[in-house]
């Protein structure tokens, strides 16, 4: 059995930190209800769309969306019309959570407040995932991942001291915030199973990232002074580097942390003093998955750097099967990553659905759970509260993270 | 109930940085978690930086709340006591660990597999999940990041899936004891799935493009004004005709080139020059201000000495205490706030085997 069976989700976010929480529940087995509309599609499905976009099925070709909305059912409602909200707050009296990542002002323009929700169904959740929190200052300020990163204090312990505080080169604050939001998500359920209960969550995604930069904070606290950016040198441990290996940017990390490692690379390197520029000449010929294994086979931690396209082949990933193939309609087979956590010696939790296309449950939970009938079905069809298609939004910025 | 997660027990076996971080997480809602720790302790109390007393704050932020146990003093009947009656016994996957109703493992690699028995730090996962060939300059060598921010996410990793499965066994929908265990290196690809999988369909990636420059958008990085730094996200079409009013950048505002992130990507060596001397004459903060209030998300990038005085944290209570030894240490709080049962903010932390009488 899946532990979170019997739970239903209403996922009213966007972009990926709110649809990576909401995916986890979705992984643990919650039933997710994704609500998106026609016009107020999720905007990971583009933030640039254009008519030739949608004629050519651009919403259903997002990698992103795609990745982050398995196992979830997606619904559309137009939340501007008086029947799409009415039908929304149907759905809510049923649900045990709702999340969202709007920015502040939307759920009250639309008047689908805490309150509001409460007004339905007194017992349930609302995470809300704001950038910055919900109180404070800076509670209406929008932000991206990026934005959340360059907030956070971390671009200053990155790099070196001649370049400017240097970010991770992803979207950090987004999957951070997703899965501080699905753990945040787990703690209220606790609350709510237990004493049948609501209440709203408040998660402040520049806030998930303290913790991934505890080390230099804890630095500052404890001497007052920031830690100085080092590049690729470290006083954790004996040695560290990033060396050239093989082959168009490739390269090997090799750090050593005991004297018996650095005794060990300074004998395969066949130096008797491994400087950088040693280590550097003894890799620079070979392939750098063969050094890994090798250095890794002796006891040293070592790893190649893998890029974008050989993820997928990784040995490790495959050999656990991470990666699990599901058809998908307009994209055709695709990889979907695994949940990082799965039972022992079993190849992960089977991934049930890929990510649905827009609209692609309205009428199992129009239907199923609200109890509307076909010529209502089309009536909402006909008035454009519910489709399947989605239209070019009249503006695209107001809902975004 | 005052606390979310009450009633729970949680026994930390192997305290490495990320079953201590999951542990946290449930300490910090109000389970009862026991550092079950040698006589040295766990090796996080030798982790730098050091408080004048010699303690360890890394130790110090994650150990608030928790109870310390010196397992040398417990027989192996009353460890094995302990851990059937835990609701969870986290370990890092090192050695035997005895059944209990919910145990989590939590490894650099996982079980099985190739690599499961190599040597595992927090660079290496990111070297394996890719992000680390995108930091850096074009010609090299790629830049490591610092500290321990890949066992930080296996613990919260480790912390959903523990918790999901506590929820499950307690609503009846698991009804046997079970084994889990998370993989840190795969909790390090929530970053770079999604690359991953879009390079598989185009076959196209994304070089490494220098200290800042990245996918999907120009403007996109931390700036220096004419006073500390900005942050700049431009994404939408709407945002970028904005930035130009703001910045005073007309020329640029429609060129067609540059109405789409990808377009502006190319041209960044175009763009660059005008938006960073234009920057120059800003003052940071007023620009912060003056991009949020017309929808365009700028960030302040406030350095380590500035962070515990931004408003919006201070407001917020972003960072609390953690007492060590009568000392107090700014620590950062949990990222979550439950409204009606909220967490605890900092905490006394314990000293090695401080608790082994009372939970004997």
């Amino acid at each position: 059995m899946k532990p979170l069976a019997g739970i239903r989700i209403i996922d009213l976010s966007m972009g990926w930190a709110g649809p990576l929480a909401c995916r986890h529940a979705a992984d643990l087995g919650a039933e997710v209800i994704k609500v998106e509309s026609c016009e107020r599609f999720d905007w990971w499905r583009s933030w640039e769309a254009t008519p030739e976009w949608i004629e050519d099925d651009g919403a259903e070709k997002s990698t992103a969306f795609n990745m982050v909305n398995r196992n979830k059912k997606d619904i559309t409602l137009d939340l501007e019309h008086p029947t799409g909200r009415k039908l929304l707050l149907e759905l809510v009296a049923t649900a045990n959570a709702v999340v969202e990542n709007y920015s502040g002002g939307v759920l009250p323009k639309l008047q689908l407040t805490f309150e509001d929700l409460q007004s339905v169904n007194p017992e349930i959740i609302l995470l809300s995932m704001p950038p910055f929190g919900s109180t404070g200052p800076w509670a209406e300020f929008r932000a991206y991942g990026s934005t959340v990163e360059q907030s956070s204090g971390l671009p200053h312990q990155t790099g070196s001291a001649d370049d400017p505080p240097t970010m991770q080169h992803v979207a950090y604050g987004d999957a951070a915030g997703g899965m501080n939001g699905a753990a945040a998500l787990m703690v209220a359920l606790r609350h709510q199973q237990r004493t049948g209960k609501g209440q709203f969550v408040d998660l402040s995604q520049v806030e998930g990232l303290f913790p991934l930069g505890v080390h230099g904070i804890l630095e500052f606290a404890v001497t007052g002074k920031s830690p100085e950016r080092r590049g690729n040198s470290s006083t954790r441990f004996i040695s560290q580097g990033v060396y050239p290996c093989e082959g168009e940017d490739q390269w090997i990390v090799i750090q050593t942390e005991t004297n018996d490692q650095w005794d060990t690379l300074c004998r395969i390197t066949g130096s008797p003093e491994a400087t950088d520029e040693r280590i550097g000449q003894w890799t620079k010929d070979k392939d750098a998955t063969d050094v890994m294994f090798t250095l890794q086979e002796a006891g040293i931690p070592a790893a190649c750097t893998n890029s974008a396209r050989t993820l997928i082949e990784d040995p490790q990933l495959n050999a656990r099967s991470y990666w699990q193939w599901l058809e998908r309609p307009v994209v055709g087979l695709q990889p979907n990553p695994g949940a990082p956590y799965r039972a022992l010696n079993t190849d992960g939790f089977p991934i049930a659905s890929p990510a649905p296309t827009l609209g692609q449950h309205n009428r199992e939970v129009l239907q199923g759970i609200l109890n509307r009938s076909d010529k209502e079905l089309e009536d909402l069809e006909w008035q454009g509260i519910i489709g399947t298609r989605p239209r070019m939004p009249r503006s695209h910025t107001s809902q975004e993270e | 109930m005052t606390h979310a997660l009450e009633d729970i027990r949680v026994v930390d076996l192997s305290g490495s940085i990320a079953t201590a971080y999951c542990g946290k997480l449930f300490a910090d809602y109000g389970a009862e978690v026991i550092n079950l720790e040698s006589a040295n302790g766990f090796p996080t109390r030798l982790l730098e930086p050091l408080m004048p007393d010699g303690s360890s704050a890394m130790h110090a932020y994650l150990s608030t709340n928790k109870l310390s146990v010196d397992r040398t003093e417990l027989s192996d009947r009353q460890i094995e006591k302990l851990v059937r009656n835990a609701d969870l016994v986290l370990d890092d996957g090192s050695s035997e660990v005895p059944q209990a109703p919910l145990n989590m493992s939590v490894s650099w690699y996982g079980a099985g597999g190739p690599y499961s028995d190599f040597k595992g730090t927090d660079a290496l996962c990111f070297a394996l999940n890719g992000m680390l060939r995108l930091i850096g300059r074009v010609d090299g060598p790629p830049i490591i990041p610092t500290g321990y921010q890949a066992q930080i996410s296996g613990g919260i990793n480790a912390f959903i899936g523990s918790l999901g499965y506590i929820l499950g066994r307690e609503n009846g929908q698991i009804t046997e004891p079970i084994s889990l265990e998370t993989s840190i290196y795969e909790s390090m690809l929530a970053f770079t799935d999604v690359g991953a999988i879009a390079a598989y369909n185009t076959g196209i990636e994304a070089p490494r493009m220098g200290i800042n420059r990245y996918p999907p958008t120009y403007p996109l990085g931390i700036f220096p004004c004419k006073n500390g730094w900005i942050g700049l996200t431009v994404l939408t079409p709407g945002q970028w005709h904005t930035f130009c009013d703001l910045l005073d950048m007309p020329d640029f505002s429609d060129v067609p080139l540059f109405q789409t992130s990808v377009g502006r990507l190319q041209a960044i060596d175009a763009i660059e020059p005008i938006v960073q001397e234009r920057l120059l004459g800003f003052d940071a903060e007023e620009l912060f201000y003056k991009g949020q209030e017309n929808r365009i998300p700028l960030a302040r990038v406030p350095t380590l000495e500035e962070l515990f005085s931004v408003d919006q944290f201070v407001e917020r209570k972003a960072f609390s205490n953690a007492s060590v030894n009568g000392t107090n240490l700014k620590v950062p709080s949990v990222p979550f706030r439950l409204y009606t049962t909220p967490p605890n903010f900092g905490g006394r932390v314990a000293q090695l085997g401080e608790h082994t009488e009372e939970v004997l």
